[in-house]
């Protein structure tokens, strides 16, 4: 073995005792060498969570290592004892878990903790000694004013800033290997950017070898050097990983790399449709705000309020029967603007118009009219459902609440919209517990469309589906488009989703539209810094028309209580120069239905170049 | 800074707590039938001379006009003096109508910073006692949850709940005192006399304890930064100590503020069969003489005492866990 750090061999790890016991893990070898990084790849319960755990000896019972041997720097981490394994642990492998926000104590201080972790791995660091290289490190990653952060609380840290401190906590003993388990899977994606960069960067300066386990592709082609692809914990590929993106060898990997979405280049799954020239506009919002006031810390609570600019001047058309995204990252308004456009809120100020009367003009009554006229497809497949009503009931609930139809017509109405969306009719009496997921999101789809809208709402419909599960709804969605010119409007944190689907997008930032555009001009020539840093950081094994290099400035969005004035993008803008930090751009034409808000666009010939393929 | 604003803002709502305890009670206390002058002056004395004396106190004025006077009054420290109980020694007997000089009653005041003391070293004892068996059965049973520590953290919380506190008053009175002659029972006529009712009342508060910790130790320990401590090499100890502990220990404190307040208004119960000199027994015969100016001033005083240990139960629990400040 001579050079390699890590050799896994021959691991098998099964749940429970027995011979017959299910096997997580089958017959899994690798080696890592020095400073490699080895990337692991495979769908939801592949095992590559179970694989992340064994490397440091962390199985927990019902799970059980079958045979095989990890041997790390000559010594087999399965066969060594408890305290063995602790300090091992903690100092010469560093383990980032995927849930950063729970990893901490929430009652002392970030810096301190690490500290603490410090001190355990390696006993006898001075409390100072051991600070000075939190500091240190906290500065290495990029935290702005470490020694401040040190002493704050996990609180107060964002998701991305807190999963920098995490890798701080791994990196602080000086270990060999870190164990990387989906670290970027909870971030906004130009926030897991900057951390696969980052990782980058310290494997280069701390000569750490990683292993890098995630479910997205694109995300371990962009920092590994080698990738294993695990398909119900069977090794079923390793190659470096320009070859196996080039010439994938098992079935598995081709269709990994077959499901992903592509931006620029052409997509057989793209259900883009020309938008319609001469449509009247179905919804209106028009300089549409909303603030939330929050308590005040001051005396007694008089004092200054503070408040939380949620969605800020927000203006735009849908168009009859068109399909149109919006998209930003989480914490940019999408679901106050939500609420606004379903009438649960009524905006502060602005109107929101739908075919031509205000949504809020015309009493209880109207609203209640319109919300039949606009139904909200929810989120998540897996809890919007109710588990102890009938398949049927659920469906045909919303007639009950606005008491359309008698019991008999119900029923034959429901049977009518499941086999519309696909649903076969002995679903009727069963409970939503039998359903696949993708079935789930039609029973959603079924009882918004039971009440014929005119126009849908699909708030991250799409985003928890399966690629083939998502091809087949949106098919569906398609096809009821035709038949009952249905308008729909997504809201997506998924900027590939919104490229497949979408005629014209609306980019949010902060509470704000920044750019409006149609689909092929935001994809290929996108007006605001902000949508070009989104598509630098969108997952996708293309070659990129922007690097993310380029396009971000390290750094998270600033808090949408006491906004900075001037342009909210500024802090991270690579573009920013001096008019930005005073004066905040208004959206400008860039023609035809295509607006931006930066004031580069005064003088538009400094945008910036693309990457040359 | 946030420490003098939450000062300020939790001590200007406490005076308005106690304010509004005040009028209550004051109200309360008027509309209810019986006439405390009847009471003083003894059941013989001439309607005359009762009006006489009620005009005097100015009973007889509306109720507001007599809490306005009365409040004015709290401001400056004065509570006013009992209607009943002379200046020293024990209640007057209400038959002797001529002793109608009203210097010679006891100040509220005093009534009340003499019994304090007592009471307040009857539930400081009581929680020590409590605590001493709360905090190792509640721990062990919290991190061995399912197994015998929890359960016997559940029999014994349990089994202490059913007792009911007179009948175990009388009990440990009888064994350990009458019986075996280890312990004084009833007075006050030093510490030792304080065991005994604190014991009860220990056995009255410590199911809550266990409980509580029992349930938040273990809830803590299901918490994603406890296992993930272990992974990054912090060892077992370290983890319960530092993290679990410290957690788990503001749910406690909060009960443990409740239970004190409790403790301090009102161990009627357990004083009363232990004859124990402290605010409860006050309260008690206050009560039954209808000495409404000393049952206001007991009202005051322990809810100025409810108001204080909430500010500083608050003020720990924001030490311990800084996200309460938000
Ligand atoms: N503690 C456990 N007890 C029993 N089975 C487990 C346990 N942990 C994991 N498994 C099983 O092992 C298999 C692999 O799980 P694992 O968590 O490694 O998947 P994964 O590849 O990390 O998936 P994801 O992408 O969703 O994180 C799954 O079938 C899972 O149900
Ligand atoms: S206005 Fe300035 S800071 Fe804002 S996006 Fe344009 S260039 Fe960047
Ligand atoms: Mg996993």
């Amino acid at each position: 073995m001579g050079t390699s750090l890590l050799d896994v061999s021959n691991l098998t790890v099964a749940v429970g005792e027995g011979a017959s016991a299910p096997r997580v893990l089958t017959d899994i070898s690798f080696t890592l060498e020095p400073r490699g990084i080895l990337g692991v790849i495979g769908g939801s319960g592949a095992g590559k969570s179970v694989l992340a755990k064994a490397i440091i000896n962390w199985l927990e019972s019902p799970l059980r290592v079958v045979s095989g041997k990890v041997i790390f720097e000559g010594r087999d981490i399965l066969t060594m004892s408890d305290r063995e394994t602790r300090l091992l642990r903690g100092k010469a492998i560093g383990y980032v878990g995927g849930n950063p926000s729970g990893a901490l104590d929430p009652t002392m201080t970030v810096g301190s903790q690490i500290v603490e972790k410090l001190q355990a791995v390696e006993p006898g660091t001075s409390y100072r000694k051991a600070q000075e290289r939190v500091v240190a490190l906290l500065d290495a990653v990029r935290i702005p004013s470490s020694d401040q952060r040190f002493n704050e609380y996990p609180f107060q840290y964002s998701g991305g800033m807190m999963q920098r401190a995490m890798i701080v906590d791994a990196l602080v003993s000086n270990p060999r290997l870190i164990v990387a388990d989906s670290i970027t899977q909870p971030l906004d994606v130009t926030v897991g950017a900057q951390i696969l960069k980052l990782l980058r960067e310290l494997r280069d300066e701390f000569d750490t070898s990683i292993l890098f386990v995630s479910n997205s592709l694109p995300t371990v082609a962009d920092v590994s050097d080698r990738i294993i692809v695990l398909d119900c914990g069977i090794a079923v590929e390793q190659q470096p990983t320009a070859d196996l993106i080039a010439s994938p060898r098992s079935a598995k990997t081709r269709q990994l790399i077959d499901e992903l979405p592509t931006l620029w280049a052409h997509d057989d799954r793209s259900r883009l449709k020309p938008a319609s020239e001469n449509a009247r506009p179905i919804m209106s919002v028009r300089d549409v705000s909303r603030n939330y006031a929050l308590a005040s810390r001051g005396l007694l609570n008089f004092g200054p309020k503070r408040i939380l600019q949620a969605v800020r001047h927000v203006d735009f058309d849908i168009y009859e029967g068109e399909n149109f995204g919006i998209v930003g990252e989480s914490g940019c308004g999408k679901s106050t603007l939500t609420r606004l456009l379903t009438a649960l809120e009524p905006p502060d100020t602005g109107q929101i118009t739908f075919e031509g009367k205000d949504i809020f003009g015309r009493g209880k009554e109207g609203t209640r009219a319109f919300r039949r006229r606009m139904q909200l497809v929810l989120q998540d497949p897996y809890n919007s459902l109710p588990p102890r009503n009938s398949i049927g009931t659920i469906i045909g609930e919303p007639l009950v609440i606005h008491g359309i139809a008698s019991r008999n017509e119900r029923r034959s109405r429901v049977l009518e919209v499941m086999a519309e969306v696909g649903l076969p009719a002995s679903l009727y009496e069963e409970l939503p517990m039998v359903l696949t997921a993708g079935q789930r999101q039609r029973v959603n789809v079924a009882r918004a469309l039971i009440l014929e809208p005119r126009l849908m709402l699909m708030d991250e419909t799409l985003s928890a589906l399966g690629q083939t599960e998502q091809g087949q709804l949106l098919d569906l969605l398609e096809k009821l488009q035709a038949q009952h010119g249905v308008t729909y409007l997504y809201i997506s944190h998924d900027i590939a989703m919104v490229r497949r689907v979408c005629a014209r997008v609306a980019v949010m930032y902060l509470g704000e539209v920044v750019e409006l555009a149609e689909n092929k001009t935001l994809f290929f020539n996108p007006g605001h810094p902000y949508s070009r840093a989104l598509l630098s950081a969108a997952p996708t094994l293309e070659t990129r028309r922007y690097r993310s290099e380029d396009c971000l400035l390290d750094g998270e969005p600033p808090s949408p209580i006491d906004l900075p004035s001037g342009c909210a993008f500024a802090s991270r803008c690579p573009q920013a120069f001096d008019r930005c930090l005073i004066e905040n751009p208004r959206l400008q034409s860039r023609g035809g239905l295509n607006r931006a808000a930066c004031h580069l666009l005064d003088s538009e010939n400094t945008v910036p170049k693309e990457v040359s393929a | 800074m946030f420490i003098v604003n939450f000062l300020i803002r939790r001590l200007a709502q406490g005076v308005v707590i106690i304010f509004l305890v005040s009028f209550l009670i004051f109200t309360l206390l008027r509309v209810i039938p019986g006439d405390p002058v009847r009471l003083m002056a003894g059941g013989m004395a001439p309607d005359h001379v009762i009006d006489q004396i009620a005009e005097d106190m100015g009973l007889r004025d509306p109720i507001p006009v007599q809490f306005v006077r009365y409040m004015g009054g709290v401001l400056q420290g004065d509570l006013g003096q009992s209607f009943i109980r002379p200046a020293s020694g024990a209640a007057v007997g209400g038959a002797s109508f001529d002793d109608n000089t009203r210097s010679e009653r006891a100040e509220v005041f005093d009534l009340i910073a003499d019994t304090a003391p007592f009471t307040l070293q009857l539930a400081l004892l009581a929680m020590a006692f409590a605590l001493i068996v709360a905090l190792p059965v509640g721990i062990y049973g919290g991190l061995r949850p399912g197994k015998w520590p929890d359960r016997l953290a559940l029999y014994m919380g349990s089994l202490f709940i059913s007792l009911p506190n007179f009948w175990l008053g009388i009990v440990l009175a009888l064994v350990l005192s009458v019986n075996l002659g280890w312990l004084p029972a009833i007075g006050y006529q030093g510490f030792a006399y304080t065991i005994l009712p604190a014991i009860v009342l220990a056995v009255e508060i410590a199911p809550f304890l266990i409980r509580s910790l029992t349930v938040s130790v273990a809830q803590n320990m299901r918490e994603n930064y406890i296992s993930v401590a272990a992974i990054r090499g912090i060892g077992h100890r370290r983890i319960v100590m530092a993290h679990a502990l410290k957690n788990a220990s503001v749910p406690l404190l909060n009960l443990l503020g409740v239970q004190f307040s409790m403790l301090l208004g009102g161990v009627l119960v357990v004083e009363f069969i232990f004859d124990y000199p402290g605010l409860g027994l006050l309260t008690i015969n206050a009560v039954l003489q209808r000495d409404f100016p000393l049952i206001q001033g007991i009202a005051i005083v322990t809810s100025a005492a409810f108001v204080v240990i909430n500010i500083i139960v608050d003020l720990a629990a924001t030490t311990i866990d800084p996200r309460l400040e938000y």
